[in-house]
């Protein structure tokens, strides 16, 4: 109908602008709203596939690497075993340092649900927040005496820490580097905070209940949930290692 | 604006209609693709890290 609709402009009456121009305003409206619903699907549902596309390759590429490391990590880890059982030990297994947006480990948490598991990468850079969760590069390594601090989405790519407020005292945290499992215990939090509180991050934690040095973890997110006003911390204590070979501990089926 | 779009396809109604599909499927990807995910870092939800509120890591 609109085809028919192109009368020679000197014979153009009023209502024929009018209509024009009614026209035009529902046609820009119309779009606005298509636009705006197509957004929100993307950012509600396409980023949580892309990330999980992403972090599905992310933990790919780091079995491959340990797998093709394996036979020269097992020996070396296997008299580390002995010891496991004291982590506050100085002969207790630590990770290396990694290149920055490189995924070096995955993160289990029982509490999140028994299928939890994302790879944990090297820098926080929103880019690779967009693939799993970041280490703070600028803290302590996986399993080292300091602060092994971890960021990761709220809500958005995959919603990784959506329920983070639902962590207590006492709940896992089972990280899983190159040969060894790293079982930390919550110990405090979640801790409502301002973004610009660096000290959560410290070696010796600022606000948590830890005093002296020693083998911590830190995880940090967004609040309110769909905010950025906010973060949430959680901190966590080192308390078992046990070498690949051993198997998972507790909830971490994988 | 659309039917000046549609005035301008060539072709039957059917063929207009294919076309027409085709261009919204083609914008729905530049969307999804391009201009989307530069959009998206502009809404809060990337904020996750504590930072010297620089923005270097927000």
């Amino acid at each position: 109908m609109r085809s028919r609709w192109a009368p020679p402009r000197d014979r153009a009456r009023p209502d024929a602008v009018l209509r024009l121009a009614v026209r035009t305003v529902s046609e820009v409206c119309l779009t606005a709203g298509t636009l705006i619903v197509l957004f929100v699907a993307y950012v509600l549902l396409w980023t949580g596939v892309k990330a999980d596309r992403a972090a599905e390759g992310e933990m790919a590429r780091l079995r491959d690497s340990w797998a093709a490391t394996a036979p020269q990590a097992a020996p070396a880890a296997a008299p580390e075993a002995a010891t496991a059982p004291q982590p506050a030990a100085s002969a207790a297994p630590e990770e290396p340092r990694h290149p920055a947006g490189r995924a070096f480990a995955e993160m289990y948490v029982p509490r999140f649900g028994p299928d939890w598991v994302r790879p944990v990468l090297e820098g926080t850079d929103p880019e690779l927040l967009k693939k799993g969760l970041g280490h703070y590069a600028a803290t302590a390594r996986l399993g080292a005496v300091g602060n092994f601090s971890v960021a990761g989405h709220r809500r958005t790519y995959g919603d990784p820490f959506k329920d983070f407020p639902k962590l207590r005292r006492g709940d896992e945290v089972i990280l899983k580097g190159a040969g060894t499992w790293y079982t930390y215990t919550i110990r405090g939090g979640p801790l409502r905070t301002l973004p610009t509180d660096v000290g959560v991050v410290d070696p010796v934690p600022r606000k948590s209940p830890f005093t002296a040095p020693g083998r911590y973890l830190t995880l940090t997110t967004c609040d309110p949930e769909w905010g950025h006003s906010h973060r949430l911390v959680v901190w966590a204590e080192l308390t078992g290692t046990r070498s690949a070979g051993q198997g998972g501990p507790e909830g971490s089926s994988r | 604006m659309y039917g000046w779009i549609w005035r301008h396809l060539p072709g039957n109604a059917w063929v207009r209609a294919l076309i027409s599909l085709v261009l919204v499927l083609a914008v729905v990807f530049v969307l999804f693709q391009y201009v989307f995910p530069w959009a998206e870092p502009l809404l809060p939800f990337n904020d996750v890290t504590v930072d010297e509120g620089s923005g270097a890591t927000p």
